[in-house]
């Protein structure tokens, strides 16, 4: 009998702590609720305010998240959109024109190339043909070479390594091989004084993995016949990026070469400033708002403004250098330079330093909506 | 310890898992008494149940108590008048070791030598023994090599672990079963709870309603917590009797020192490793290479292949000799690790028997070749007896074409469905007449993710090198039906198709390329393959 009693004492103890803990943990959930709604009640006010800021930005004249242009550093030119339309109805010839129509300017050269070889990694039908009706047209191969690297690029995927399989990772070098083997033959067909063969060898160096030696050898291809220009010095920057196959310190020691070798309005003075922000991207420790405003790099970019003072609108570098300039502007704490800057390449937003960014337009807006708003009185 | 001690811990041992298992019992009975005086209604019967639920596996562990007779390997006995010299080497062995030689001795087609003994009376009064040695293993060593194995396996004679081997065997085969079977059951009610949930989740569907997930943690928790009584009692046995197993093995090596000398017995051990992939290897891509083509090599040949595949391969098989695992193959294993065995054998002093060629163990059989096709007849399935048997090198060459010939239907179908077939001469008019034929036929093979989701020419680099293996496949079966390609066997590499002419090969590598280019140019492929 005394068992039963002590057992039922027992039990009676376990139901109290039993429904205690029930009691508790309704209470801990309502609680939690309660923060819940507090929180999204902040979020609300918070995102409310935003996109109040965001339409005051907007009613300012700037460009709406919705309408930015993510594919380009600046609006396309009417005449590539022609062309563009032209070779998706089998029309080479409009290619070829408007390619050789940059004449010498090599930095246009790669402008109008890229463009085309984009779109032929998705249709080439008209580049095949091209190739076939002109066996030997220096052009087409460097269309050919370019187009197989965005191809190889394609196939290979953004992903890291580890999410990359064998056969993409096989495909990429083949394919790359095969690229090369077209920058080649570009380099025997076209006029000797002509480095945009060697220029569209730079990538494939960097994605085959050529040695500094290699590497080096091809760059003296492409400064001896035209050390200024500008697409040739961004990509051979991320070669010796240490993402790549150097270091912070290549990098930043060939970007001030680079930036050396330009006179104002060369827009070499770009260079530097790319390679602090690739090493800002890569170091995890690195904090922009500090690391931008280190002297030097303060002095770059105002050794930057006055070289794109001199070079104008005219150089078809201007926009990604007005990127650039704008993002760093921001990040120094010279929000109305800044602010110019944005006024300039509103809109489209396809270029560095956006593009690195998992959500390009986020990046952006922050950077120009804050300038904008510490720039204008009032807002 | 003494031979008599160690029979006592090894009984008592295993007396303790009854024990265990007695206390287990009582204890859920005095509960189902306690539940009984003091509670009333229908929990009782519940909590009841559940008892008996819990006491079924430990009865059945209890009662267990024989362990299942594992099947003797079959094998070849052979008679002292059959091979004379093997025996004169095992009682050689026997007697340097200080045992009793085998009353039998089993020829076997494993990497494998044992001794066994039908001990009687809990292994204390001797039995018949039988040495059991495996022909693969006689392949890959020396006769001193074999005189360590075998004293090895003596030395445990010797020392009378034999007798006691079934007493600690069948302790721990009892603990190893009756953990698996709380185990078992365990899965089950999980496996169950997963299929109820399933089916709920698929009727929330059903009625449109978005489904809740499986979530089955925290079933069959009762039948875990009492495996995890058991593992325990696992562990503890483990732990008594290792360091006895692992002490017997050691001194088991050194009878093998004694007898074969210090180098023979470190080289037999690191040969072992060797053989055991080597032997694997042979067997899954040499001896039974035909199977699925109804062949098999010529008698004799299913296990003494393997004699040509370690002479071909000897360097490629040196690494594992130097490199020995370092981990014990399973926790219930009684032999330390190889590497550390090797290492304790070779710490020992020179003892100048080193460096001494000895003859092939198999040349102590009087003929080697009638004993492997002996082997045979006994080891082999009735169906597999009845496969048809031919030289290695039509084998290879038969076995091959039949299977690239299989795995061609299926490209033809794919080509055929295009209207480009079935031949090769017709796809390439097909090809001639539309280019874009091929990426047509490629499609309806198999692609990765990555290949599906690609467009535009990335769509093509995908497609382009599935596209070649596939025509080269059809030229593969071309050639090899007109004979002017034959599968060459390999023993020291993978079987390789071998064309008549030797710049042949890196011709067809051209026209392959070309059939597959953008622009493709067929011609090139026509004459090399289809011209006559």
């Amino acid at each position: 009998m005394i068992g039963l009693y002590i057992l039922g004492a027992v039990l009676l103890f376990g139901a109290f702590k039993f429904l205690r803990g029930v009691y508790f943990i309704r209470k801990a959930k309502a609680l939690e609720a309660e923060i819940g709604a507090l929180n999204a009640g902040t979020e609300a006010v918070e995102a409310e305010e935003k996109a109040e800021k965001a339409a005051a930005v907007v009613a300012l004249g700037f460009v709406p998240e919705s309408e930015l242009d993510t594919e380009n550093p600046a609006p396309v030119p009417p005449e590539r959109t022609a062309v563009l339309d032209a070779v998706r109805s089998g029309d080479w010839e409009a290619a070829a024109a408007y390619i050789e129509g940059a004449g010498q300017d090599w930095q246009e050269r790669m402008e109008r190339v890229r463009p085309l070889a984009l779109a032929a990694a998705e249709d080439d039908a008209w580049l095949l043909a091209w190739r076939a009706a002109r066996p030997s047209d220096p052009t087409a191969a460097l269309v050919d070479a370019d187009t197989a690297i965005m191809v190889a690029w394609n196939v290979r995927g953004g992903q890291s390594g580890s999410r990359t399989t064998q056969e993409q990772f096989r495909l990429f070098r083949d394919l790359l091989v095969r690229a090369q083997e077209t920058a080649h033959e570009a380099q025997r067909l076209a006029d000797p004084a002509d480095p945009t063969p060697y220029i569209v060898e730079q990538p494939i160096g960097q994605g085959l993995g050529y040695s500094h030696e290699r590497y080096r050898e091809l760059w003296a291809q492409v400064v001896q016949r035209d050390p200024k220009v500008l697409w040739s010095h961004i990509s051979g920057l991320q070669y010796w990026c240490r993402k790549w196959r150097g270091s912070h310190e290549l990098a930043l020691a060939f970007a001030r070469e680079s930036a050396a070798v330009g006179q104002p309005g060369d827009l070499l003075s770009l260079l530097p400033l790319i390679a602090y922000f690739e090493q800002e991207t890569y170091e995890d420790d690195l904090a922009a708002e500090t690391y931008f405003k280190e002297p030097e790099i303060v002095a770059a970019v105002d050794a930057a403004l006055l070289d794109l003072a001199a070079a104008g609108d005219a150089h078809p570098g201007a926009p990604r250098m007005r990127h650039m300039l704008a993002y760093l502007l921001f990040w120094q704490d010279r929000d109305e330079q800044a602010v110019e800057q944005f006024r300039h390449v509103d809109g489209y937003i396809g270029a560095l330093p956006w593009s690195y960014a998992g959500e390009p337009k986020r990046r952006y807006l922050y950077a120009r909506d804050w300038a904008v708003g510490v720039a204008t009185p009032g807002l | 310890m003494g031979a008599s001690l160690r029979a006592l811990r090894a009984l008592v041992l295993l007396a303790g898992f009854y024990l265990l298992g007695v206390v287990l019992l009582a204890a859920l009975a005095g509960a189902d008494y306690a539940v009984i005086t003091w509670l009333g209604g229908p929990i009782v019967l519940k909590l009841l149940i559940v008892s008996v639920v819990l006491a079924i596996p430990i009865v059945r562990g209890l009662f267990m108590l024989r362990t299942p007779k594992g099947e003797p390997p079959a094998g070849v006995t052979v008679t002292e008048a059959q091979e004379p010299l093997l025996w004169q080497a095992v009682r050689d062995v026997a007697q340097q070791v200080g045992t009793r030689a085998p009353d039998e001795i089993v020829l076997i087609d494993e990497v494998n030598a044992a001794v066994a003994e039908d001990a009687k009376l809990l292994g204390l009064r001797p039995g018949t023994r039988r040495l059991y040695l495996g022909l693969p293993l006689m392949t890959g060593l020396d006769e001193m090599q074999l005189r360590a194995v075998l004293a090895h396996e003596m030395g445990h004679y010797a020392n009378f672990d034999t007798r006691l081997t079934p007493l600690i065997a069948r302790g721990r085969a009892q603990l190893i079963r009756t953990i698996a079977h709380f185990h078992e059951r365990a899965d089950k009610k999980v496996a169950k709870e997963q299929a109820k949930q399933e089916k709920k989740d698929e009727k929330r569907i059903a009625k449109g309603k978005e489904a809740k997930g499986v979530d089955t943690t925290g079933e069959g928790a009762t039948y875990r917590a009492m495996a995890k009584i058991y593992t325990a009692y696992g562990n503890f046995y483990l732990r008594a009797t290792r360091s006895a197993s692992r002490r017997q093995e050691l001194a088991a090596d050194l009878a093998a020192v004694r007898v074969a000398g210090r180098d023979a017995a470190a080289s037999a051990l690191r040969e072992l490793n060797v053989l055991d992939s080597a032997h694997d290897f042979y067997m899954s891509s040499y001896a039974t290479l035909g199977v699925g083509a109804g062949l098999l090599p010529r008698p004799g040949e299913i296990f003494g292949g393997l004699r040509r595949l370690l002479d071909a391969r000897s360097a490629d098989l040196e690494d594992l000799r130097r490199e020995l695992p370092t981990e014990p193959t399973s926790p219930y294993d009684s032999h330390p690790a190889l590497a550390e065995r090797v290492a304790r054998i070779e710490a020992l002093p020179d003892d100048g028997r080193g460096g001494q060629a000895a003859p092939a163990a198999l040349a102590l059989l009087s003929d080697a070749d009638a004993a492997l096709a002996a082997l045979e007849r006994v080891v082999l399935t009735p169906e597999a007896l009845a496969l048809k048997r031919v030289d290695w090198e039509d084998l290879v060459h038969e076995s091959m074409t039949l299977y690239v010939g299989r795995g061609a239907e299926e490209i033809r179908e794919a080509f055929a469905a295009e209207g480009a077939g079935p031949g090769l001469a017709a796809l390439l008019d097909a090809v001639d007449a539309d280019p874009a034929v091929r990426w047509r036929i490629a499609d309806r093979f198999p692609k990765s993710e990555e290949a599906a989701a690609a467009t535009g020419r990335a769509a093509r680099e995908f497609t382009r090198p599935v596209l070649r293996r596939a025509l080269n496949q059809l030229v593969t079966v071309e050639l090899t039906a007109r004979g002017a390609a034959r599968w060459q066997l390999s023993w020291s590499d993978s079987a390789a198709l071998r064309y008549g002419a030797d710049d042949f090969e890196d011709q067809l590598e051209l026209a392959l390329d070309a059939a597959v280019a953008d622009r493709p140019d067929t011609e090139s492929l026509r004459k090399l393959v289809l011209a006559p």
